[in-house]
């Protein structure tokens, strides 16, 4: 017990020794990842299951964007796990359908599920990542999940099979949704070398290898997805 | 013969899987740019020994709670206002039959109005329209839907007597008007099979209305017709506020086939002889439960033929209460009490006294299940039926089943 309170001293010295000691680092400046991902995927019609059971049409409903894909850093620098604020997110149960279909969140974020909806849904999820069952709740009403652990987590809906998405749990914050052209951009990367990811729910996960240039700037790297 | 047809459908199946595919698939098959849509169910339940007593039996070769079951469900919907739905099934590797095909058609594209002809799903109560076992939350089906009654459409009985002899031999009824062999009796509502005619339904914020007419009846649903009658039946469910559907249905047909009544005297071969049914329906779901109940009375008219004869219809009411709890995001727990009474009928049997025409049965079923995957579930249920009369009461059953589909 008292070697530790003594040892915490001396290693601040020699900390301070070891800076002062270095020659003066050139300073190294953020750069961005840009480029977009084109998916090759025909826009699928809404997959329902045939229900014979039914005595009319089914009501229509929302079409999942399957484009849309996640670039990531893997493995991120140092500096993106330094976090400490608890973020929210949002994934609508809309005309029968979640919105967003593809959700990309840091570990702690607790995400709202709100039904807006006039029928009941019930969210769940038997991921390993996350668990959880929501029930059945109406609409105006929300639930939320905290997403602790980082991973893939794929909701669905307990009444309606047809309802589906995906919440991508990072452990850093090198990551972002690609718009509805595909276009993604990862701001203030630290320079180095990192192995840049992207993951679609139809396709295996690509990745390339990219150096952000101790000058900064934008880096561009495309994908095509097929 | 029949396992080859069964396998070429399964062979079939996997064939238009997705190449990429390197599991099940969890999501219905899509061919022809979206147009066609193709699902399927794989049910296995077993039980540890059978029931001699043919309480759970769908006929006399089908036991529910020792049943496998390949079904493939498709719909072509070339247009917003049209579809073809059809769905394939296969009980304990036999020929696979079609137990629903028909066309859906929207007349008005701003009107929630549909028309669907063919093999029609029934309009009447609600247990009948629901997915065998991804919205059945025990592996029995209610009473009512299920056991067999000792009526038949194609014998009848010519006393009060002959009724009374075949309590509780729903399963081999014998009758000595019409057809002479044993043959299993018919379900106060059969969902065994599905009836063919034309439905029109009407939906709005609070109401659902369906009426159809069909060539069978509720208790025997039929393809080709048996005695040029035709049965209407009707539907109105109410939803109140989200998550409560209350319904109540009724339906009315010829049920005795033209065979049979060609060997009555000749007065009473014009008449008719209907099932007319009533019921009333709701659920209700909120946060982790649904809890759902059915009541349905029936009453089939018999001619009266010989001493001591048979005084109006016979009588038949079905009623139970069956509630699913979700534990935790895997595990559920559910449970049905049902119970399928008969009105009394006067012969000379049992003292002259008055008698349910059929022995009255309870059940009470209770289980749970697990999520495997979310389209994989497992299910366990303890069963115990009650029969006034005949063999093996009370008789107690035990059944697991798997399920999977996609």
């Amino acid at each position: 017990m008292r070697r530790r309170w003594l040892s915490i001293p001396t290693l601040a010295v020699l900390g301070a020794v070891t800076l002062l000691g270095a020659a003066p680092a050139r300073r190294s400046v953020a750069g961005a990842i840009v480029g977009s991902v084109d998916v090759h995927l025909p826009p699928p019609p809404a997959a329902t299951r045939p229900d014979v059971g039914t005595l009319g049409m089914p009501a229509p409903h929302g079409t999942p964007d399957r484009r849309r894909s996640v670039v990531y850093l893997d493995p991120a620098p140092r500096a993106a796990f330094d976090t400490r604020d608890e973020p929210h997110a949002r994934m609508d149960q809309r005309n029968e359908s979640f919105v967003p279909h593809v959700l990309a969140i840091v570990a702690g974020t607790t995400v709202d599920f709100p039904n807006d909806d006039r029928t009941y849904h019930n969210v769940f999820s038997l991921s390993k990542t996350k668990s959880f069952d929501l029930g059945r709740y109406a609409a105006g009403r929300s639930r939320s999940v905290r997403f602790d652990r980082p991973g893939i987590v794929r909701v669905f809906c307990d009444i309606h099979s047809h309802m589906s998405a995906f919440i991508l749990v990072f452990a850093h914050r090198y990551f972002c949704v690609t718009d509805e052209a595909g276009r993604y951009r990862l701001d203030n990367v630290p320079p180095g070398t990192y192995n840049l990811m992207v993951w679609n729910e139809a396709f295996p996960t690509a990745s390339r290898r990219v150096t952000v240039p101790e000058t900064g700037g934008d880096v561009q790297v495309e994908f095509t997805l097929k | 013969m029949r396992v080859r047809l069964t396998f070429l459908c399964v062979a079939w199946f996997l064939a238009a899987m997705p190449a990429r595919a390197q599991s099940l698939p969890d999501k219905p098959i899509q061919l022809a740019g979206g147009q066609v849509t193709v699902s399927g169910e794989v049910v296995g339940a077993i039980a540890p020994r059978d029931d001699r007593s043919f309480f759970d039996y769908t006929d006399y070769e089908h036991n529910a709670l020792r049943l496998f079951r390949v079904s493939f469900t498709g719909s072509w919907h070339p247009s917003d206002r049209f579809a073809v739905l059809a769905e394939i099934r296969s009980e304990d590797l036999e020929v696979p039959i079609a137990y629903a095909l028909y066309v859906r058609v929207r007349p008005w594209k701003d009107r929630a109005f549909d028309v669907q002809a063919g093999r029609i799903p029934p309009v009447f109560g609600a247990f009948g329209r629901r997915a065998y076992a991804y919205d059945n939350p025990l592996i029995g089906y209610p009473l009512a839907y299920q056991y067999l009654t000792s009526l038949r459409p194609d014998a009848l009985p010519a006393t009060a007597d002959d009724l009374l002899a075949v309590r509780a031999h729903g399963w081999r009824a014998v009758f000595p008007v019409g057809n002479p062999a044993s043959a299993p009796g018919v379900p106060v509502m059969s969902v065994y099979r599905w009836d063919t005619g034309v439905e029109g339904h009407l939906q709005s914020s609070a109401f659902d209305i369906a009426a159809s007419v069909t060539t069978g009846t509720l208790s025997d649903p039929r393809i080709d017709d048996d005695n040029g009658g035709r049965q209407v039946a009707a539907r109105v469910a109410w939803h109140p506020i989200v998550g409560l559907i209350v319904g109540a249905s009724a339906a009315r047909g010829d049920w005795v086939s033209d065979a049979v009544k060609g060997q009555l005297p000749q007065a009473l071969q014009n008449r008719s002889y209907p099932q007319t049914a009533l019921g009333m329906d709701a659920e209700y779901s909120r946060g982790y439960f649904v809890v759902r109940g059915e009541l349905i009375a029936s009453r089939w008219t018999l001619p009266a033929l010989d001493a001591p004869v048979l005084a109006g219809p016979v009588r038949a009411t079905g009623a139970y209460l069956e509630g699913q709890y979700r534990l935790t995001p895997r595990f559920f727990a559910a449970a049905r009490v049902d119970h399928l009474g008969f009105s009394r009928i006067t012969g000379t049997r049992f003292g002259g006294a008055p008698t349910p025409w059929d022995a009255p049965v309870s059940r009470v079923e209770a289980g749970g299940g697990v999520y495997l995957q979310r389209n994989v579930i497992g299910r366990v249920v303890v069963q115990r039926n009650w029969r006034e009369a005949g063999a093996g009461s009370p008789e107690t059953f035990v059944s697991g089943q798997l399920s999977y589909w996609f």
